[in-house]
């Protein structure tokens, strides 16, 4: 029988939506032919909670879902000591999810100096500081369960992964959300005619999309192998930044008519001068409805 | 005996009291919360859409749902279409059945004796998260339902898409659920009948019938649902006299000192909400059937949850033959929600029971916002003289191992009940 590697998924303050993406994960079968939990916030494991806190049970992997503050506990003990204690003993811990990387919305539940496990927003904290090496971020909020399995399969190969600023695989988070979206042509025409329930239009310059300045892979890889949230219509909320949630969703903070986030890379003076040139165009077919006749 | 359990969406205590050698009372302890309702406040109305869901990762979406009614409501004549409507009903139909089939394959099936199912609970939900996608961009947690409509524009071959995830999930429940035809399972009245099937809901009842667990978990026989659309009713159901005249002013939510989860009572009284209890107020009659000769026990409660899997199925494709693709998905609210001073509120059906939202907005911030989730109904923590519904369930079993399967028949989710 081959080794299947152990792991170790651990909740702190979280909504479970990260457990529940994950069972979304289309290959589970082949998945847990590679890898066994020896705890999981729902799948049958061989030890109980209250042996992973009591006990040192040996694995491999830790996987950290939900914000973090040493007031939290898990079967009565810190969610602090219980990370402290296997991230001694694992290679490898990925931080599961936006609340679990930067701290996301429960930063805000109310819990003493809740954060991520290395950072509280954009900022790096000091707590932790000593697991840097072995950390994987993986944002989002929940995550994409193939971004997820796809850095496990890789942390049991040994591939070398480039990460960003943030600990993020540069495989999923080097691409923007924007990158993919079926509206894009509406984005560099600056065509902006979106209205809800409508398959046309762009909704960064009025919608609050923040998609262009968000690192992800959502519209690359498609969430529930179908679709993603700004192919139905629906702004790119930003869950996997640092920032995430922002205040206003839904529509597009602007200094001088200008939009305050710009895309990735865009100068404040680059996107004026394109947005003059796109303005001469007048392209009657993004104008028009895309079932017109 | 304190016992922790856990994988309930999160752990709980109880603590069990024996008298005689059978347990005469249970405290439910709930030890950790998130604040969602102080996360809330001061935030921009439309910032709920987003952080709602974010209550829990199984039924997120219903959370959404009771998010953008209640949001509605604080509308005077709001419209919408049908359209939107019957889209936001299909959406949440899925939402049920994933929490279902998981309840079923991954919580119930091990307590009798069977190795967790995984792959058929994941097979199942992931047709109808991938259902959900089609509509709302993905799933879990998509703000796809905003004041006025629905952000998506569907079209015909949308539409044959979500077909073939219904279908290709009632070819499931007919291959391993229980074996035989959907249309001759939801022609059936008689709940013993079930036991002649095979499959793996008969299986499980034939277990309970074999291990003469037919009288366990009774509660007190009264079941509430305050969500109405297509396909559930309104009202409440004593000992199967069903009355539709029930009004949310007579909901009271109050603080335990032991636990982080609020109790909630209609008129004073612990009601039953869930599958079951939609069943009953629905007058189903294979679940009527199954209650009136089991009461409200174990055997219909895990007979009412799958067996909706089963109904919904078949309405979600009901519900699609009717929708009017001509019809807008989204209107545009006559004034922005900056604008609105006003409160408002919600009940919607979620997998568990009976979900609502309250708000108040003041020039479109959000001042005060409530939550009353299902769990909180079917799990209030009473006391010896007066317990809450699962309490009393499982009051006069002999075992911890069998108190926490009639614990968990009410698909306990801590996150949700604690908020
Ligand atoms: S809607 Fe968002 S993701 Fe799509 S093109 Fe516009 S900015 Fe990009
Ligand atoms: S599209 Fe945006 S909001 Fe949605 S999951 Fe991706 S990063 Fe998050």
């Amino acid at each position: 029988m081959k080794k299947k590697m152990r792991i170790l998924w651990l909740s702190a303050i979280s909504c479970n939506g990260n457990t529940h993406s994950f069972l979304n994960y289309p290959y589970m079968e082949t998945f847990l032919d590679d890898f066994e939990f020896i705890y999981h916030p729902v799948i049958d494991s061989k030890y109980l909670l209250q042996d992973i806190v009591s006990k040192l049970i040996s694995c491999d992997i830790l996987l950290i879902e939900g914000a973090i503050s040493r007031e939290f506990k898990r079967a009565d003990v810190s969610i602090v000591d219980i990370i402290e204690k296997y991230s001694k003993i694992v290679q490898k811990i990925v931080t599961v999810g936006t609340c679990a990387t930067f701290g996301g919305i429960f930063r805000e539940s109310g819990y003493k100096n809740t954060s991520g496990l290395h950072f509280d927003q954009e900022k790096q904290i000091e707590n932790f500081k000593y697991l840097l090496d072995k950390t994987i971020s993986i944002s989002g909020c929940p995550i994409h369960p193939e971004v997820l399995v796809n850095t496990l399969y890789a942390i049991k190969k040994s591939t070398t992964l480039r990460l960003d600023g943030f600990l993020r695989p540069k495989a999923f988070y080097a691409y923007t959300v924007h990158n993919g979206c079926t509206r894009n042509e509406y984005f560099e025409y600056k065509v902006d005619n979106h209205k809800f329930g409508e398959l046309e239009g762009c909704m960064y310059y009025e919608h609050g999309c923040q998609a262009p300045f968000t690192h992800g892979s959502c519209n690359k890889i498609l969430w529930n192998e179908v679709n993603s949230k700004t192919r139905a219509g629906l702004p790119c909320m930003g869950c996997t930044e640092p920032s995430f949630p922002r205040q206003n969703l839904f529509s597009t903070k602007k200094n001088m008519s200008i939009p305050e986030n710009l895309p990735v890379g865009v100068s404040k003076r680059a996107y004026l001068t394109l947005a003059g040139i796109t303005k001469a165009f007048k392209i009657d077919r993004l104008e028009k409805k895309l079932f017109d006749d | 005996m304190i016992k922790l359990i856990e994988k309930i969406e999160g752990e709980a205590k109880l603590n069990f009291n024996f008298k005689d050698d059978k347990i005469d009372f249970v405290d439910v302890e709930f030890m950790s919360t998130r604040n969602i309702e102080n996360i809330l406040r001061d935030k921009r109305a439309f910032d709920a859409l987003v952080i709602n869901p974010r209550v829990c990762g199984i039924c997120g979406h219903a959370h959404l749902i009771a998010t953008v009614e209640a949001l509605e409501s604080c509308y005077n004549n709001l419209q919408l279409s049908n359209k939107a409507k019957a889209i936001r009903e299909l959406t949440l139909n899925f939402e049920l059945i994933q929490n279902h089939f998981k309840w079923f394959y991954l919580t119930m099936l091990p307590f009798f004796g069977h190795k967790q199912q995984i792959l058929k609970a994941t097979y199942p939900t992931q047709l109808m998260g991938k259902a959900i996608a089609a509509l709302g961009g993905q799933y879990p947690h998509t703000s796809y339902a905003v004041v006025g409509g629905v952000v998506c524009e569907i079209t015909q071959m949308d539409i044959i898409k979500i077909e073939s995830y219904i279908t290709q999930t009632l070819k499931f429940v007919e291959d391993n659920l229980v074996k035989v035809d959907s249309k001759t399972l939801l022609a059936c009245k008689d709940a013993d009948a079930l036991l002649d099937f095979s499959g793996d809901l008969p299986e499980i009842l034939i277990e309970i019938k074999k291990r003469d667990m037919l009288n366990h978990a009774k509660s007190y026989d009264r079941f509430i649902a305050f969500g109405e659309n297509s396909f559930f009713k309104k009202g409440k159901s004593l000992k199967a006299r069903v009355s539709h005249s029930i009004s949310l002013k007579d909901v009271k939510e109050s603080e335990v000192p032991s636990s982080f989860a609020k109790n909630v009572s209609y008129k004073d009284k612990y009601y039953e909400v869930g599958p079951l209890a939609r069943a009953m107020v629905n007058k189903t009659t294979l679940v009527v059937d199954a209650h009136k000769k089991y009461g409200d026990s174990l055997f219909s409660r895990i007979l009412a949850r799958v067996f909706e899997i089963l109904e919904l199925l078949n309405h979600s494709k009901k519900l699609i033959d009717k929708i009017d693709l001509d019809e807008p998905s989204y209107i545009e609210p006559e004034f922005d929600i900056s604008k609105l001073t006003s409160s408002g509120y919600s009940a919607v059906e979620a997998a568990r029971g009976t979900l609502i939202h309250k708000v108040e907005l003041e020039e479109g911030i959000i001042k005060n916002y409530e939550i009353i989730t299902p769990t909180q109904w079917n799990l209030s923590g009473g006391t010896r003289e007066k317990p809450g519904v699962s309490q009393k369930a499982m009051v006069g079993l002999s075992d911890i191992k069998t108190a926490e399967l009639v614990f968990k028949s009410f698909d306990v989710c801590s996150v949700c009940t604690t908020h």
